[in-house]
């Protein structure tokens, strides 16, 4: 009999699944893809401290400790739909049908679109799968590239595709339209990546951390910003360069590039064409919740936590029995936080189970995600905390 | 290339103009949006564009994000054979 079942074997639910399993549950995990550790396997970066963050070992940690307080992995089968019955929750697989009186929903988050002309010639892809191409599956994805879309994940993955001896010719935004309205605007980009002052090494950047908060500095940083961008581990950073179409003919041959204005608009006749092999599209993250969605639980949308979340209180329940939720399909973090956030629904879990003596450590926990989130090194929204706050305040409105 | 010609649903090659025409011509939801010309209903399941669709929606209606989902999720979440989908595994 299974006491929890974990839809996400990423660091939320294998965390979630170590609590649980050490205040005696049973607890199965399933997985789609074919290796426990989500979007960790992916992920290799310096701290602001210097030192490393390997994906793969984290995953690796995290695997082994699951397996030895005996919770149970199950690899390559995906979830398509689930049902809350009298007696728990009735969960559809690609395989067959499985119950348990509580459910955890870990299942992340998934890649916001940027499209141009052009994105879907092979060649193209997210910069989550060149993410996935050369750090899991270690397969090159090209010579030389594009990085179209400048945030904090893709400034990361950039340095990972450099230290895996890929050249990437230069970062830039996508031309802004009517669907690229925010990631194509310079001033808007600016102002989220002028927070990440330790990953850039240009001293406009990391004086602007302080002083750019100010709009009026952000422009003037902006009409000061050099053609040629800032070198950032020695890629070109371009704020003023958009891409306006890629080019090819059977597959990525050149992107079209022109320099914008502080405001994102295309200057006439300034495009040309730069040969590469292949682009990568960064448009953002948003929290993967459409199992949520089936299970008919309450959603809010809370741009700080990157889009529509399941409404949940900081236990990690949701309004619906028996139903909890953790990681980024409560809102975009880094991996620490949604370990974090895994611990806190494992004890609810337990809790829930009626396991005596979890309340103090479930409060504890509470507390411990608070003091991560202050020190995360990788924020993907600088408002991130102010968004939590609102939507626990949500729920206790709505449900206690 | 004319930047209205930009796919949006690349399961189904609906690209923006189509979307943009479709959705003043029948002032639509994005639900109809997506019904009438089949954006988001290809292999993925929307995963790609279902953002891209709301948000071509909302600014043609001039509206604020809801709380709910506009474009509401259906199961299976997952492309899945007819034997599955009929209960033939279980
Ligand atoms: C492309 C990408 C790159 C990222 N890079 C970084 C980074 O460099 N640093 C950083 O701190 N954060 C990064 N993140 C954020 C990342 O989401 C968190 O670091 C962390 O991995 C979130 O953990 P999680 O457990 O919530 O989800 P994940 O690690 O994403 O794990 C979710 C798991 O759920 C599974 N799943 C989803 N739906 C289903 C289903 N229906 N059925 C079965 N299984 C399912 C997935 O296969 C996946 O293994 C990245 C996110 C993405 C999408």
């Amino acid at each position: 009999m299974t006491d929890v079942l974990i839809v996400g074997a990423g660091p939320a639910g294998l965390s979630a699944a170590i609590s649980c399993a050490e205040r005696g549950l049973q607890v199965q995990v399933i997985d789609e893809f074919m290796r426990p550790g989500g979007r960790l396997l992916g992920q290799l970066y310096q701290e602001t401290d210097g030192s490393w963050w390997n994906g793969i070992e984290e995953a690796a940690k995290l695997q082994d400790k699951a397996a030895s307080l005996g919770v149970v992995l199950k690899l390559g089968i995906s979830v398509i739909d689930l049902n809350q019955s009298e007696d728990g929750w009735i969960v559809y697989t690609s395989t067959g049908i499985l119950k348990a009186p509580a459910l955890l929903l870990a299942t992340g988050a998934a890649e916001t679109a940027c499209p141009i002309p052009g994105w879907t010639l092979p060649g193209v892809m997210s910069i989550g799968a060149a993410q996935v191409m050369t750090n899991v599956h270690r397969v090159r994805v090209g010579m030389r590239g594009v990085i179209v879309g400048i945030n904090v994940l893709s400034m990361a993955i950039a340095h990972e595709l450099e230290l895996a001896g890929i050249k990437i010719a230069a970062m830039m935004l996508p031309a802004k339209n009517m669907i690229n309205k925010d990631v194509g605007d310079p001033r808007k980009v600016m102002q989220s990546i002028v927070r990440l002052g330790h990953l850039a090494p240009s001293p406009l950047l990391r004086l602007g951390s302080g002083l750019m908060r100010y709009s009026s500095l952000q422009s003037l940083g902006l009409h000061l910003y050099p053609k040629r961008g800032f070198k950032v581990w020695g890629i070109p950073v371009q704020l003023r360069k958009a891409a306006v179409e890629i080019e090819g003919i059977e597959k990525v041959e050149s992107v079209r590039v022109a320099n914008i204005s502080p405001e994102g608009d295309i200057v006439p006749s300034t495009s040309r064409s730069l040969p590469v092999d292949f682009v990568c599209m960064a448009g953002g993250l948003y929290p993967l919740a459409e199992l949520a969605a089936v299970a008919g639980c309450p959603f809010r949308y809370v741009p700080e936590l990157g889009g529509h979340v399941p409404l949940h209180n900081a236990r990690m329940e949701t309004p619906l029995a028996g139903l909890f939720v953790a990681g980024n399909i409560t809102g975009i973090e880094s991996a620490k936080i949604a370990a974090a956030q895994g611990s806190i629904a494992g004890l609810s879990i337990a809790a829930f189970h009626q396991v005596s003596g979890t309340e103090e450590d479930l409060l504890e926990s509470i507390q411990n995600l608070r003091i991560t989130r202050e020190k995360a090194s990788i924020q993907f929204h600088p408002q991130v905390a102010d968004g939590r706050r609102r939507l626990e305040s949500m729920f206790s409105e709505n449900f206690s | 290339m004319e930047s209205q010609s930009v796919i949006i649903c690349r399961c189904e090659e609906v690209d923006l103009k189509q979307l943009l025409e479709t959705a003043e011509r029948f002032s639509c939801s994005s639900r109809e949006l997506k019904l009438r010309s089949r954006a988001g209903m290809g292999y993925c399941g929307g995963r790609t564009c279902r953002l891209l669709v709301d948000s071509i929606v909302q600014q043609l209606t001039d509206t604020q994000t809801s709380n709910e989902i506009p474009l509401k999720h259906q199961p299976p979440v997952r492309p899945v054979t007819f034997q599955n989908l009929g209960g033939g595994l279980s």
